[in-house]
């Protein structure tokens, strides 16, 4: 199989807060690897590291063999890695099907003025007059199970399902790699279920994913691997049920020192 | 009926009015403001296109609108060039100054994109100003050429008076609009709005925001010159006050009422300022002060405070009304 991604030592100062420190992990090609830790523990600053929304500290970060830690984000993505957000970025003024469509236009990284000639120059200029990618995009909305929100603002849609729309408009890109930010938060119990059987749902079409989750149910029954980050550092790894009951997560979590009490 | 066929009814009985205008209202003054209404609707159009769809904010806007007026005026009165090709090649030029300016100042955001822009403007009203072999200086360019006369077979169209200019200016709105709302339509403009509404976002699926944004700037900075080689063929006069900053206001001014992000705003916007404008100078003639800015200013804060989507959102709101009601 071999690793998908590696990051080697890597660290993000923030002023003097070291948010992310010394993290060296790899993520195998085809796996579930979740990511887990106290509130501010690092974990959303290590998504945001590998996706390119800023530049590490330190250390280097490679995908599928290519260095990609000075990428910026827009690069990152066309490589072939995907993210959705702790708190959703949906383009809101936009239905949910532009939302996905949008995701689709630059994929042969053709640039702006390319795209300028075609508004003036190519018939189906229009996003919605390609049948084409239409079609996939409506079979993506169907695949996350919002098809009947397709024309739907989505700004006006319930927030549990603009959750599902940030996921189909990631895998609108075709990523090998998906990183998830607490793709199960603010969601009920039935939802719970329906985002674990979607999870596992795109992994099953070979898309490696990392993910972050507080919502112990949903992390320990999809993850294949578990990191855990405690104050930017990693301070376990491997199979759920062994993390889990590591003396050392255990006291991160229910705070085995005085920071950490309240 | 259906919406299509309405909506193409609506757009034929507009455009049979604004043809026929001329026809019935023969005031040499209405048709003058009839006139620079156009040429400020495609200066407004063409910033909005930056403000409105991509959220930057350009101060310098009257600089592209001064360099095309230049441009268009100096072509021909120093090489002969036809003041038609003329217009293009102002916008080309100030297309090339945009995007000059574009590359390293849309690094920038905010305030200080802001800052750099209006920068730019006073620098080149500067030059505009002391480069005197050039432009002559504050006494400007007088006596600019007239559009050169149209002759296809029979029919001879001459440029003279202000009814004929309205006819070029009228043909010169359709195009930009034609150009915009082609733009806006495509798939370039929904990656616009999808940056607009979150570019964090857009970032995430692989749009470069830089890119696009410096599309944007040129394509606004040549509409911008375009307007202002209209407006020198017109009046014939070219000076360096066409650069300065109360110029970007006043469009600014236009596309925040009319409504902004919108492209029916900057044309209510435009059009409706340009006639009130009129109707403030013979108000200050009386009263002896420049009571057009304050009015400006007022109408500005009002709709900030209580209209954030402009006339447009007003009259969408009472058409939503008027419907629900009946």
């Amino acid at each position: 199989m071999g690793a998908i991604l590696t990051t080697d030592r890597l660290t993000k100062n923030f002023g003097g807060l070291t948010a992310v420190n010394d993290v060296s992990f790899s993520l195998e090609q085809g796996e579930i690897l979740g990511l887990i830790g106290p509130n501010g523990a690092g974990k959303t600053t290590l998504i945001n590291l590998i996706s390119g929304a800023f530049p590490p500290s330190k250390g280097t970060i490679t995908f599928e063999g290519r260095d990609i830690t000075r990428e910026k984000a827009h690069t990152v993505n066309t490589l072939g890695i995907a993210r959705t957000f702790q708190v959703v970025r949906i383009f809101s003024r936009l239905t949910a099907l532009e939302n996905v469509l949008a995701a689709m236009v630059d994929r042969k990284h053709k640039g702006p003025w390319s795209l300028v000639w075609d508004s003036f120059f190519r018939r189906a200029c229009a996003l919605t007059e390609d049948k084409e990618a239409c079609a996939t995009a409506d079979s993506l909305l169907d695949f996350v199970g919002i098809s009947k929100y397709r024309n739907e603002q989505a700004g006006n849609m319930p927030y549990a399902l603009t959750k599902r729309l940030e996921i189909a408009r990631a895998l609108a890109t075709e990523p090998k790699l998906l990183l998830l930010d607490e793709p199960s938060s603010g969601l009920n119990p039935a939802e719970l279920t329906g985002q674990i059987d979607l999870i596992q749902k795109i992994n099953a079409q070979g898309t490696s994913i990392l993910i972050i989750e507080h919502v112990m149910k949903v992390i320990m029954g999809i993850s294949h691997r578990l990191i855990v980050l405690h104050y930017g550092e990693k301070i376990a790894e491997g199979e759920p049920k062994v993390v889990y009951n590591d003396p050392l997560v255990v006291e991160a979590y229910l705070g085995g020192d005085s920071d950490a009490q309240h | 009926m259906s919406a299509r066929l309405r909506n193409i009814l609506l757009w034929v009985v507009a455009l049979a009015a604004l043809i026929l205008l001329p026809q019935v209202v023969e005031d040499r003054y209405f048709m003058h403001i009839a006139v620079m209404a156009g040429i400020f609707t495609i200066l407004t159009l063409s910033w909005n296109l930056l403000a409105g769809y991509t959220g930057q904010l350009n101060l310098g806007h009257a600089a592209f609108y001064g360099i095309g007026a230049y441009t268009s005026a100096i072509l021909a009165m120093q090489t002969g060039l036809s003041p038609w090709l003329g217009l293009f090649a102002g916008g080309l030029v100030a297309a090339l100054f945009g995007l000059m300016l574009g590359f390293p100042a849309l690094r920038l955001s905010g305030p200080y994109l802001a800052i750099t822009t209006i920068g730019f403007a006073e620098i080149l009203r500067l030059v505009a100003m002391n480069w005197v072999d050039l432009t002559r200086g504050s006494l400007g360019l007088s006596g600019v050429p007239l559009l050169t006369p149209i002759q296809i077979g029979d029919f001879r169209m001459q440029f003279y008076f202000e009814r004929d200019y309205y006819y070029v200016v009228l043909a010169a709105v359709l195009f930009t609009l034609f150009c915009i709302r082609r733009l806006i339509g495509s798939e370039f403009g929904v990656t616009l709005q999808a940056m607009r509404d979150d570019e964090a976002g857009a970032q995430s699926i692989g749009i470069n925001p830089s890119s696009y944004k410096l599309a944007v700037f040129t394509i606004s900075a040549f509409f911008a010159g375009f307007a202002g080689g209209l407006f020198a063929h017109f009046a014939r006069l070219v000076s360096p006050e066409l650069l300065a900053l109360h110029n970007t206001f006043d469009v600014l001014t236009m596309a925040m009422i009319g409504g902004l992000g919108t492209i029916a705003g900057p044309i209510l916007g435009a059009v409706s300022l340009t006639i009130l404008s009129e109707a403030l100078r013979s108000m200050e003639e009386v009263l002896k002060i420049d009571i057009r800015l304050i009015v400006y200013g007022l109408l500005l804060i009002l709709t900030i405070l209580f209209m954030r989507e402009g006339l447009v959102g007003v009259i969408k709101n009472v058409w939503a009304r008027v419907k629900g009601d009946s």
